[in-house]
Order: structure tokens, then C-alpha cells, then sequence
């Protein structure tokens, strides 16, 4: 079986048996959820993060709202939800049973402070309790408490200053949990670093609006007649996450391990954020759709993969695809090439025909009789947008042409419309 | 070769990866999957479809494969909307997912990818098993047993191993090359397969006991046609089933087309395997098929697709009608002799009885007929297993849960012991006779 490959990785010098977590969210909001997602195979936990006592927390009700596409469900998903809403004794212990019957996962305590002896008192509070780290949440982007979440994550000098706050506090390793909705996630992440953080996790949700309804006219989840801008999550924000997690990477100064968060579902997705630098992974959306057991699938699969590479260890994967980014300004432009059309196993349907024409280089002629579309080679612009829409698999694919061939010019007015321009 | 030739390929040529994934996608990834509560041989379609969704296709393919050593063959041959498929609660929404697709689509692709989840045993185990049958339920105990460093020799009548698989289901539907692959998954688990090589003589099978094997399983299958005439005629133009199926998969089709080609052709029968013999009749280009069936079309065994789609095809579904004799010339058949029907009381199979109609009797015009009545275990099948317990119609008995048999060592399962019954059943008394072999000798 595949069990025989070893997955763990060290993230921040703790020893994760797998590096896949529960980011902090419902899908890790007590100790008996947390302990059946270890039991289905999860390697730790980013526990749903925690807040004093002081000010009571109330979810939006309803506090979700699922975006599907096609009969493609929850490509996204929005909420409204806030931090833990339960009380901090509750969580504490329930940290404690966790730290007690599964000593070999790891528990990452999220923590979010109201004040800045909010923040000194949690880290405290969760250190106590036997929490193996501690994720400072500088990122929700819909706290309905004044100056909290994301608030703090776009103000670099707080992040500093939390994050020294919490240093203070506790010697365990801090990981600051980052907001994508900023420009350059590098700035906060280096405040975080000088304020004594050991690692980055990114990203949040990203601000959104997924839906609005049309007879209400309420953006979506519709909290008794209205909407608010808030956190989007799920496959939709996957690319935005990994760019995020990629930047940070490739910032030698900034060198903290990472944790990737964003649209994952599948070992593939898991794998991707290693390759751009990720060590551990955390999941929510993809919870929220299949279960506790899609762990089963990352393990099974991010293994057998590593068997048929030869890879021992996943930080042999850690950052591989980083050599390979660039700046677009690096790339080759004399190299160029085409489609290839396998015309044995098309059906006809034309939509290559279709878009070629609207959307790209008119390089589609239609035989109207056979169905069939005719390329004309030096028109093409390889920007393949006939293969997106091709129903038949690898029938449209890339063909490199040799150095030197050249496209035909782009298309200018014929002699006959240019003599209709009155210049 | 012009016969061959309509029975050269597999019709159905199962999905290609976009299509498997397709309809994986279309699944409810149910709790407490229903679909896999109705899969007699424990394959788990709940757990391989849920993998193939989350991109785990090598996951997936382990499942079926770990689960079920001919997915494969299920995958084609299982009457799905009977089984795994009839549970799936997407029918509630529209229709079911093509399970069986997607199980043969895994098992085709694992070839494509060169990737074989199951190892050989590490270590061997010092304890030598025999199997005596090749068909379904002896692969599946073997590849069970083999998994965990048993010696395990399976010794088979015929030329080639597989039994059914490979003398009875015409090619057309399940071809001799996906068979051969899928034997050779069985066969790199370090299991030996003896052909030639039948069982036979006094106390054949027993004497194994005494030869060095610590367990033995019984697995022949039934391979003695059930007669029309007690006597068994011998008449040119007349077939039983078993011959003709066989003599298809063994290349004779010309022979055969010889015969039967522009000819009217009766098949007597109401089950799934009169439904292969009209067809291939058919293929061989007889002028009209007939099948003729005592009972009416809702009483017949067969699947309902598979009589639907014989009616398609321009099958005569002759109802009603009790063959009784032949008619012959200078040992040729001429006709088929029929009584006509009507349905009376329920007989203790829950169906409604046929009962003749006095002075109907009339003669179907044809010049060759297919018997498709059912089969047996072999006459001389007892005497290579004396001591094992039969029941009235010559099955073994074996416990339903081990496949025990009151032999001790000695295990049994598939149609000898069931009757006529499915390839996915064989395959899970495989299963579970391995299980019990396996606690049999760690005592
Ligand atoms: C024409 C036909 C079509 C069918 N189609 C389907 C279908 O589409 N789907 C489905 O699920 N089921 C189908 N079935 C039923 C299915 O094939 C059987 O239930 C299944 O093959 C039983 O497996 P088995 O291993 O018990 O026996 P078999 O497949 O009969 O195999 C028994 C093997 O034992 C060998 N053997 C017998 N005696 C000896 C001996 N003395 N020494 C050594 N070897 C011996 C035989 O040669 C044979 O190879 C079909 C059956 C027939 C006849
Ligand atoms: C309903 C919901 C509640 C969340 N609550 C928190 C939270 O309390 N603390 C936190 O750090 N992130 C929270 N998140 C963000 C997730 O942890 C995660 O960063 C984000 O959803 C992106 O990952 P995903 O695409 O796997 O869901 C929440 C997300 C959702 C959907
Ligand atoms: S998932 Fe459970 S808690 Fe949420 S709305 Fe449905 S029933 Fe209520």
C-alpha cells in the first residue's frame, strides 16, 4: 500500500506526521470534530480561532452562501462567519483533550486579540492549555468587532506589534495568517517576521461578492435583507493563493517556512502549493464540500505520485516549480508555434470555428459539408482558445514550430473599407 | 473469416478518462455509500468513485483492483441495474452512475498506465493450496490467498484458463484480450495456473489433501448441459448452449456459420444465456431466430436490457410454446415440436407456471436448434470429491459465510455451489472461501 511512504515534513521545527491541516474555521471548531479529522488521517490542525471572553461573539445568520457554476457546486463559497463563538474555557480545554489524545498531531492554536493584552493573554492562554503553536489571525476580511481581522493585517505596524505582543507571551513558534487582499503580501509578512513570527500561512478569504439576488436585489448570504463584502474561499481563489504563497518564496529576506491555504481540495491542489513553497497545507472550502474524508485522497494520491518520481520526503517537492517562474519579461518570443488539430476524432460541433473567429486570429476555415474546421497554419495565434472549448480530450494541442517561421501580419482594413475612412 | 469478423472486438468500448470523470463527477459521494451495500463481492464502487472525483485516480484503481481481482471483468459483465447501480441514489434525481463503466474504465486504464497496485507477497508462506477451476470464483480465491504469500496452484480441464469468461460469453462481449490481461494481474501475484490438466479419477480431489496441499478449493462450475430429451439426441443441426458458446470462443466460426448461416434457428430458453445464443446465432447470419420460452416475457430470467435489446434486433420472442420433441430425417433436424401454453399458479420460484394447452402441439419450421436450458455439474464430478456433501440437484453444499464444506480443508463456491449464478458472485466465494483458508491454517 501506499501508507509505506513517509509524508512528514517539519514546519517551523514542529513534526508534522503529514502536512495536511484543517485551516481555522468551522471544519476545526471543537475537539470532537478536530479528533474524527485525525482519526480520518489529517496531520494537524489549525484550531478555529479563539477570543476572549469580553465581547460576545454573534454569527450573521445565515452566515454562508455557496456559489455554484454550471451543475459545478461550491466552486466558491462566501461567508459572513466570525471567530469562535464559543466561550474560551470551552476552547482551552477542548485544546488540552486534543493535546492529550493526540499527541502526535499537531495543534495550532488561532488566536485573535480585541486589544494588545487581548493578544498578550491568548498566546499565554493557549500555551498553557499544551497548544504546539500558535496562528495569529491578522486577516479576516468581515469582523463585525471595530479594528479587528483584516483591519490589522493591511496596517503593517500593528502586525509588528501583535506579533511582539504574542512573542512576549509564548516561546511557541508563531505563524502570522495572512490577508490576500492587499497588493503585496511581502510587506506584512516582513513586519510579522520582525515582530518575531517563524512562519507565514496564507491566504484568507479574498473580499467578495459572489451573488446577488434578483428580486431582492441583496448581495448574497442575505442577512435579513442585506449583504455585506466578505470572505470568498474555495476552488476559485486556488490561483490567488498560490501567487501569494509563490511571492513569498521567491523573498529570500523574508525566509520563513509557509503553510498554503486556498481552494484546495484534491492531493494535486495540495501539491501544487508545495511546489510553490508551501510545507503544510490547510483546507477549509474543501471540507465544507466532501468531508473529513478527502484526506484519505490526498495522502493516497500525493503518494503514489511521489512513488512513480522516485521522491522520498515532501520537502524534495518544497518550492520545485519557483525555478521556473519568472517575470514575463524573460520569456522567449522567438519561439512560437501553433495548434495541432487530430481531425480522425472530431465531432463537428464547430465551436473552435466559433471562437477562432470572434476571439482570436480568423485562423478557422468551416467545410460546411464535412463539418470539419480547416487551419490555416500561418494565421494561427496559439492562444488556444479553440482547445478550451473542444468537448473531445487532446484532440486540439500546442505544436511548436521551428526558428524563424513566422505568422502571417495582422489582419489590416482591406483597400475596399479603407477607401470608405474619410480621413 | 467473414464470420469472425462480428465477433472479433468488444461493442462496448467504455470510457475514456474525460467521460469516467464526467460521470464520476455526476455522483452524490453519498454517506454510507448505498451503491457499495449492493455490490455482492464487497468492491466498494462508493470508495473508487469518491477517489476518481478527488483526482486519486491510482487510489481508485487500488480500490477496485484490492477489492475485487476481476474489477475489470465486473466492470463489463454485471448486470448493474440489478446490482450496485439499482441502489444509487442519483436515480432519485435522474438516473443512476454507470458504476460498472467506471470500475472497467479504472481497471482498462491501469494497463494504459502501467500501474499495478497489488504486490507480490513479500514473503512465502510454506503452506501449498490448490484450486481446482480457473473460472471466476478459483482466480479470485487464488489472487486472495496469493496476496498473502500462499503457494497457491490452480489446476484447470481446459486448454486456457478462465472458464466462462473464456468458453462462454461470446467475445463480442467481453473479448479474449481484457480477459488475458486481467488473468495476467492474477498471474503476477505469483499464482500458478496448470491447464490441461482436469481433476478426475477416484477421489481426485481429496487425494490433493494428501499430496502436500493444506486446503483445497472447489470451483468447477457447471458444465453439463440439461437435456430436452433425457436421452440426449445426437441430430446434425442440433446445439446445447454449452457447445456452441464454446466452440465460438474457440475460433470455429466458420464451422458453425456453416451450419447456421440462412438458416431458421430455435433457441429454447428464457435465460442470459439463450439471449447470447440468439445473438450470436444472428451474427452468423441465420435467416430467423427464434426464441422459444414456456412462460411469458415478464417470467424470463434474462435481464430486461438485455431482452429489450434482442426484440431490437429482430429476435422472434416465441412465448408460450413447451418445446417437446424434434423432428428429424436421416439424422437431420427438421423442426421443433411445440405445445402452447397458458400461465397457471405460481410455482415455488414466485413465478407463474406453464401449463400445456391439450392438442396444441404444432411444428416450427427450422433447420437448427440451441438448447439453453440450464446446466449441471459434471455426471462424474462426485467421484473426484466423494465425501463432500451434495444437495438434490448435485451442488456442493459449503457454509455461506467460509464455503466450508463438511470436508475438512476442503472449500467450494461459485456456481457449483450456488447454481447458475453471476461472475461477481464467483468472485466474492472466492473471496470469502480465501478468508476462511487463511484462518483454517493459522490454527
Ligand atoms: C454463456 C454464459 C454467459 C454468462 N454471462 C454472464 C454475465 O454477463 N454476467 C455475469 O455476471 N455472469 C454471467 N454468467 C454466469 C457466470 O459466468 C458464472 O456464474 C461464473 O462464471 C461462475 O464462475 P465459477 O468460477 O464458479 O465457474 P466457471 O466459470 O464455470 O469456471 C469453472 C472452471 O473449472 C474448470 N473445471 C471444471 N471441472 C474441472 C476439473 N474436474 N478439473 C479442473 N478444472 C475443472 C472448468 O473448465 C472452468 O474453467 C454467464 C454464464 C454463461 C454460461
Ligand atoms: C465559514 C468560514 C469561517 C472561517 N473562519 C476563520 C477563522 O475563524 N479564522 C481564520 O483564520 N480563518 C477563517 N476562515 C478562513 C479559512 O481558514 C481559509 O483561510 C479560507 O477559507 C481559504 O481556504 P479554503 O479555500 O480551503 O476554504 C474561515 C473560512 C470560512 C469559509
Ligand atoms: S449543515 Fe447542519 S447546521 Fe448547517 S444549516 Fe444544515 S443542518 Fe443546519
Amino acid at each position: 500500500m501506499s501508507g509505506k511512504v513517509d509524508l512528514s515534513v517539519d514546519f517551523c521545527g514542529v513534526k508534522f506526521i503529514n502536512p495536511f491541516m484543517l485551516s481555522s474555521s468551522p471544519v476545526s471548531n471543537s475537539a470532537e470534530m478536530v479528533a474524527r479529522a485525525f482519526e480520518a488521517g489529517w496531520g494537524g490542525v489549525a484550531y478555529k480561532t479563539i477570543v476572549t471572553d469580553r465581547i460576545p461573539i454573534i454569527h450573521p445568520s445565515p452566515r454562508m452562501h455557496g456559489y455554484h457554476y454550471g451543475d459545478k457546486r461550491l466552486v466558491g463559497l462566501q461567508n459572513v462567519e466570525q471567530t469562535s463563538d464559543r466561550g474560551l474555557k470551552a476552547n482551552l480545554l477542548d485544546i488540552m483533550y486534543l493535546k492529550k489524545h493526540y499527541p502526535k498531531h499537531v495543534v495550532m492554536a488561532s488566536i485573535m486579540g480585541f486589544s494588545n493584552q487581548e493578544w498578550y493573554d491568548l498566546a499565554k492562554a493557549v500555551t498553557d492549555a499544551g497548544a504546539d503553536m500558535i496562528e495569529l489571525n491578522f486577516s479576516c476580511p468581515h469582523m463585525t468587532v471595530e479594528g479587528s481581522g483584516a483591519k490589522v493585517g493591511q496596517v503593517q505596524e500593528l502586525v509588528q506589534k501583535f506579533t511582539e505582543t504574542a512573542r512576549k507571551a509564548s516561546n511557541l513558534p508563531l505563524v502570522a495568517k495572512m490577508t490576500p487582499n492587499i497588493t503585496d503580501m511581502n510587506e506584512p509578512a516582513m513586519y510579522a517576521k520582525m515582530g518575531g513570527a517563524d512562519g507565514i500561512s496564507a491566504i484568507n478569504t479574498v473580499r467578495g461578492i459572489s451573488e446577488i439576488g434578483l428580486d431582492d436585489w441583496v448581495p448574497r448570504p442575505n442577512v435579513y435583507g442585506k449583504g455585506a463584502i466578505s470572505g470568498y474561499s474555495g476552488p476559485a481563489v486556488k490561483p490567488i493563493g498560490l501567487r501569494f504563497i509563490a511571492e513569498m518564496a521567491l523573498n529570500e529576506e523574508l525566509g520563513l517556512p509557509l503553510s498554503g491555504i486556498g481552494g484546495i481540495e484534491t492531493w494535486i491542489d495540495a501539491l501544487e502549493y508545495f511546489l510553490v513553497g508551501a510545507t503544510t497545507i490547510q483546507v477549509t472550502t474543501g471540507i465544507i464540500h466532501y468531508g473529513y474524508r478527502i484526506v484519505e485522497d490526498m495522502i493516497e494520491g500525493l503518494s503514489d505520485y511521489m512513488v512513480s518520481r522516485g521522491i522520498s520526503r515532501v520537502e524534495e517537492l518544497v518550492g520545485k516549480a519557483l525555478p521556473h517562474l519568472v517575470e514575463t519579461d524573460e520569456f522567449d518570443l522567438e519561439s512560437q508555434g501553433i495548434t495541432n488539430y487530430d481531425l480522425d476524432r472530431c465531432v463537428g460541433c464547430g465551436q473552435c470555428y466559433i471562437v477562432c473567429n470572434d476571439s482570436a486570429g480568423q485562423a478557422l476555415e468551416w467545410d460546411e459539408e464535412n463539418r470539419r474546421p480547416r487551419l490555416i497554419e500561418d494565421k494561427c495565434l496559439s492562444c488556444m482558445v479553440c482547445s478550451f472549448v473542444c468537448p473531445v480530450e487532446g484532440l486540439i494541442t500546442y505544436k511548436p514550430m521551428p526558428k524563424g517561421w513566422k505568422r502571417q501580419e495582422t489582419v489590416t482594413l482591406g483597400k475596399e473599407l479603407e477607401s470608405q475612412l474619410k480621413l | 473469416m467473414k464470420y469472425a469478423d462480428s465477433f472479433k472486438e468488444m461493442e462496448d468500448k467504455g470510457f475514456d478518462i474525460g467521460q469516467a470523470v464526467a460521470e464520476a463527477n455526476r455522483c452524490l459521494l453519498c454517506y454510507d455509500p448505498p451503491c457499495s451495500k449492493g455490490c455482492p463481492a464487497e468492491t466498494d464502487p462508493g470508495t473508487f468513485i469518491r477517489k476518481l472525483r478527488l483526482r486519486n485516480v491510482t487510489g481508485a484503481i487500488r480500490t477496485v483492483k484490492t477489492n475485487n481481482i476481476l474489477g475489470g471483468a465486473c466492470g463489463v459483465l454485471c448486470p448493474t441495474p440489478l446490482l450496485c447501480e439499482k441502489e444509487c441514489s442519483a436515480t432519485e434525481i435522474d438516473r443512476p452512475i454507470q458504476i460498472g463503466r467506471i470500475q472497467r474504465f479504472l481497471i482498462e486504464h491501469s494497463w494504459e498506465l502501467g500501474f499495478q497496485p497489488l504486490e507480490r507477497a513479500g514473503e512465502k508462506k510454506k503452506e501449498k493450496v490448490a484450486v481446482v477451476g480457473s473460472g471466476p470464483a478459483g482466480l479470485s480465491c487464488a489472487a486472495e490467498l496469493a496476496k498473502d504469500g500462499y503457494q497457491v496452484t490452480i489446476f484447470e480441464a481446459k486448454p486456457k484458463p478462465g472458464g466462462v469468461l473464456r468458453y462462454g460469453v461470446p467475445s463480442y462481449r467481453f473479448s479474449e484480450e481484457f480477459l488475458d490481461r486481467e488473468i495476467e494481474d492474477v498471474k503476477s501475484l505469483g499464482v500458478e495456473i496448470q491447464c490441461n490438466h482436469p481433476i478426475s479419477g477416484r477421489e481426485g480431489a481429496e487425494k490433493l489433501l494428501k499430496e502436500g496441499y493444506s486446503a483445497i478449493f472447489v470451483a468447477p462450475g457447471l458444465w453439463e448441459p440439461m437435456r430436452l430429451k433425457r436421452e440426449g439426441k445426437e441430430l446434425k443441426g442440433l446445439f446445447t448452449a454449452t457447445d456452441f458458446l464454446a466452440s465460438l470462443r474457440e475460433g470455429k466460426h466458420d464451422e458453425l456459420g456453416k451450419e447456421i448461416d440462412g438458416r431458421a434457428v430455435a433457441v429454447i430458453g428464457g435465460g442470459s444465456v439463450a439471449i447470447d445464443c440468439v445473438e450470436a446465432a444472428k451474427r452468423l447470419g441465420a435467416s430467423d431466430v427464434y426464441l422459444v420460452y414456456r412462460r411469458s416475457f415478464a417470467q424470463m430470467p434474462a435481464e430486461e436490457r438485455e431482452r429489450i435489446e434482442a426484440l431490437q434486433t429482430g429476435i422472434h420472442f416465441l412465448l408460450l410454446n413447451q418445446p417437446v420433441d424434434y423432428v428429424e430425417s436421416d439424422g437431420s433436424l427438421k423442426g421443433l415440436k411445440l405445445v402452447r401454453t397458458k400461465l397457471g399458479e405460481e410455482d415455488a420460484s414466485g413465478r407463474r407456471r406453464p401449463v400445456e394447452i391439450p392438442g396444441s402441439e404444432w411444428v416450427l419450421d427450422v433447420g437448427v436448434v440451441i438448447e439453453a436450458i440450464g446446466s449441471k455439474p459434471a455426471s462424474d464430478s462426485k467421484e473426484w470429491y466423494p465425501s463432500v456433501k451434495t444437495n438434490e440437484k448435485g451442488l456442493i453444499v459449503a457454509d455461506e459465510e467460509t464455503r466450508k464444506t463438511n470436508v475438512d480443508g476442503i472449500f467450494a463456491g461459485g456456481d457449483i455451489v450456488r447454481g447458475p449464478a453471476l461472475v461477481v458472485e464467483a468472485v466474492q466465494d472466492g473471496k470469502l472461501a480465501a478468508r476462511a483458508i487463511k484462518e483454517y491454517l493459522s490454527k
